[in-house]
């Protein structure tokens, strides 16, 4: 077995198309995180005039006096009194500037951390059907298996060269990146919210093993269907129709079961939709009595997401050495 | 273990298709490859050669009967015995990006063969100085070299070869012939599958003919051979030498009275049927016995003018067997 998986690793290095998708798995993360570093920089007391010069006025300065007297709207709470003038008209010039100081806590939940996950999914998914499909699309898998006639064998080293590279690749990206991110924001005096650094490892943690999963879903659903042309299709289908044929189906209900929402769980730690399908009717009429609760608010945690995932990933695989093992092959 | 290197007992075959339609393929072969030795495997195009190896090499399921190799079941068995089996079956399989010495490479090591095998089997097949060129740009020659370079990567006991010298310039061919002859001289049994009889007749100690998923023939070439002896008998009366012949129980071609006369004669695709080909004064009885013959034609005071042997070759042997077997028409 373990020659089996230096050939594969060896395979995998050996594919161009495999190695342009690492260099892309590095470089477009790192083009997000530099996109974030330039979008939040900031604003010069040129900028600042500029922004006031054309958004200036009377409504500009309501605004500064509203965040005087409610700071906390502005996130402006723990601003010494002395510092509040200048801070809030920071803060709502900056508004005006459509230009925002880089959020570390917003980074992980909805920014560039996320965005950098769903780069390092999308990449992987791309690695693991390209790896294996040119294998069908060659014809060289049945040369392979001249050599190891055990197709367990053969399909488990694949698999766990595919799933260690992406695991490996996207743990190291994502990392990379938050760390850089903490260091822009280091060098912009903005302080981290205390165990904001543990958040993010934990994260780039997730991320890693949602893009190993990634990796290893392509590469299995490419053995079980032969074709990377048709693998891409079915995850084409199964994003862009999947989900909609789950909400069409079964309304609100099963907005759990929505593969985006489980796989953002598995990443960012939660998420939260809506499903007023559980309340009471008076909820809905707005005659809703004193203490019901008509918060329709729910939650998808990362155990439930990584769970929904892995319980796929395990049934996807499972159906995909099965079916290696039985069929013929070309 | 078994004298017999293949073994294959009642080997089905049947594909059946997306619409419920069945094609036999292979139906009850019984396959017996003899240790040692050049073995011609026979058949026309869709005859069930191919089918046949790649059931033997675990690629492809039979639907039923059995198979062994080195008298191991297989495919149950197939893993221990695997490695004792090099194979080229139909095109040559490999990865068109990487050099054929990669490919190569990648072959030996899932096998943990050292590199040096590599070396080795690339200077016996003349790859040397070409092995670091890219598969693609290979030459369907050098294509088909390689592919019996990876057959050597195992040292094998057993090669078997499909169409191997498709597409080679005939230095290539005689190359490859003399490979196969040096191998099978060396003790390692060859199964040679070839479309190019004389090849087989020069090359092959034994034979098996297949058509239509059958055994139609097997056994020595020059046993083959043997059954299909003939003798041209040339005498001032043929029609009185061919009907004192058949009265004797030999079948003869050249003049008859009436041909429906003698049915037994006139056995479609017998080896020797060449109707009007031969002068007015010729017949051609089908016997390894030149004795008998001229004794029951002196016996009927019929003189002979001429009695030549008749040398029989594989092609026309072949090309009776599978008349009526129309590229695998079923």
């Amino acid at each position: 077995m373990g020659a089996l998986l230096k050939v594969e690793l060896t395979r995998l290095r050996w594919r161009r198309a495999v190695v342009l998708l690492l260099a892309a798995a590095v470089l477009v993360p790192a083009v997000v995180v530099g996109a974030t570093a330039w979008g939040t920089r900031p604003l010069s007391e040129a900028d600042l005039a500029s922004a006031e010069s054309d958004f200036g006025g009377r409504f500009l300065r309501q605004e500064v006096r509203s965040c005087g007297r409610t700071p906390e709207f502005y996130g402006l709470e723990d601003v010494a009194a002395a510092e509040l003038p200048e801070a809030c008209r920071l803060a709502v010039v900056s508004s005006y500037a459509g230009r925002s100081p880089l959020d570390l806590s917003d980074s992980l939940e909805s920014g560039a951390m996320l965005v950098v996950a769903a780069v390092l999914v999308l990449l992987l998914v791309l690695l693991g059907t390209t790896f294996v499909g040119h294998d069908w699309n060659t014809g060289s898998m049945s040369n392979q298996l001249l050599f190891e006639a055990r197709r367990g064998r053969v399909w488990a080293a694949k698999a766990l060269a595919v799933g260690a590279v992406g695991l490996l690749v996207a743990l190291l990206v994502s990392l990379a990146c938050w760390l850089a991110l903490l260091a822009i924001a280091s060098s912009r005096d903005l302080s981290a919210a205390d165990g904001m650094l543990l958040d993010g490892v934990e994260q780039c943690l997730r991320t890693g093993l949602v893009a190993a999963g990634a990796a290893f879903g392509g590469y299995a659903l490419t053995m079980l269907l032969r074709s990377t042309v048709a693998t891409l299709g079915v995850v084409f289908a199964l994003t862009v129709l999947g989900g909609t044929l789950i909400g069409v189906l079964g309304g609100q209900e099963t907005q759990r079961w929505q593969p985006q929402l489980n796989v953002m769980a598995a990443v960012t730690n939660e998420v939260t939709y809506y499903d007023d399908s559980g309340l009471e009717p008076a909820c809905l009429t707005g005659m809703a009595r004193p203490r019901l609760d008509c918060d329709a608010t729910q939650r998808i945690g990362a155990v439930q997401g990584g769970s929904y995932v892995g319980v796929v990933l395990l049934a996807l695989g499972a159906v995909s050495v099965v079916s290696f093992r039985r069929r013929d092959v070309p | 273990m078994s004298a017999l290197v293949i073994e294959t007992s009642g080997l089905r075959k049947e594909y059946t298709s997306r619409r419920g339609g069945r094609r036999v393929a292979v139906q009850g072969l019984d396959l017996a490859v003899p240790a040692g030795g050049v073995h011609g495997f026979l058949g026309p195009n869709g005859s069930g050669k191919t089918t046949t190896i790649r059931m033997l090499l675990g690629l492809s399921r039979a639907t039923a009967g059995s198979m062994r190799l080195f008298g191991e079941e297989v495919p149950q068995r197939l893993p221990s015995v695997i490695g004792r089996v090099g194979a080229v079956v139909e095109s040559p399989k490999f990865s068109p990006h990487l050099t054929g010495r990669q490919n190569l490479l990648l072959l030996a090591r899932s096998i943990s063969a050292p590199d040096a095998r590599v070396d080795a089997a690339v200077e016996t097949v003349g790859l040397t100085g070409r092995d670091a060129d890219r598969y693609r740009s290979y030459s369907l020659g050098m294509k088909q070299r390689l592919a019996i370079a990876a057959t050597l990567l195992k040292d094998p006991d057993l090669l078997i070869l499909d169409e191997p010298t498709n597409g080679l310039d005939p230095a290539g061919i005689r190359e490859v012939r003399d490979t196969v002859r040096d191998l099978g001289a060396a003790g390692v049994t060859v199964l040679l599958s070839s479309h190019i009889l004389a090849e087989v007749q020069q090359v092959c100690t034994s034979a098996t003919i297949i058509g239509n998923g059958r055994l139609l023939a097997s056994g020595t070439v020059d046993d083959l051979l043997a059954g299909a002896a003939a003798h041209r008998v040339v005498t001032p009366d043929p029609v009185l030498a061919a009907r004192v012949l058949r009265a004797a129980g030999l079948a003869v071609t050249g003049p008859a009275e009436d041909p429906g006369d003698h049915p037994g004669d006139h056995r479609a695709g017998h080896p020797a049927d060449h109707p009007g080909s031969e002068p007015d004064h010729a017949l051609t009885v089908e016997t390894d016995d030149p004795a008998r013959v001229t004794r029951v034609l002196a016996e009927a005071g019929v003189w002979l003018s001429e009695l030549t042997p008749v040398r029989q070759d594989l092609e026309s042997y072949f090309l009776a067997l599978t008349a009526d077997d129309t590229l695998g028409g079923r």
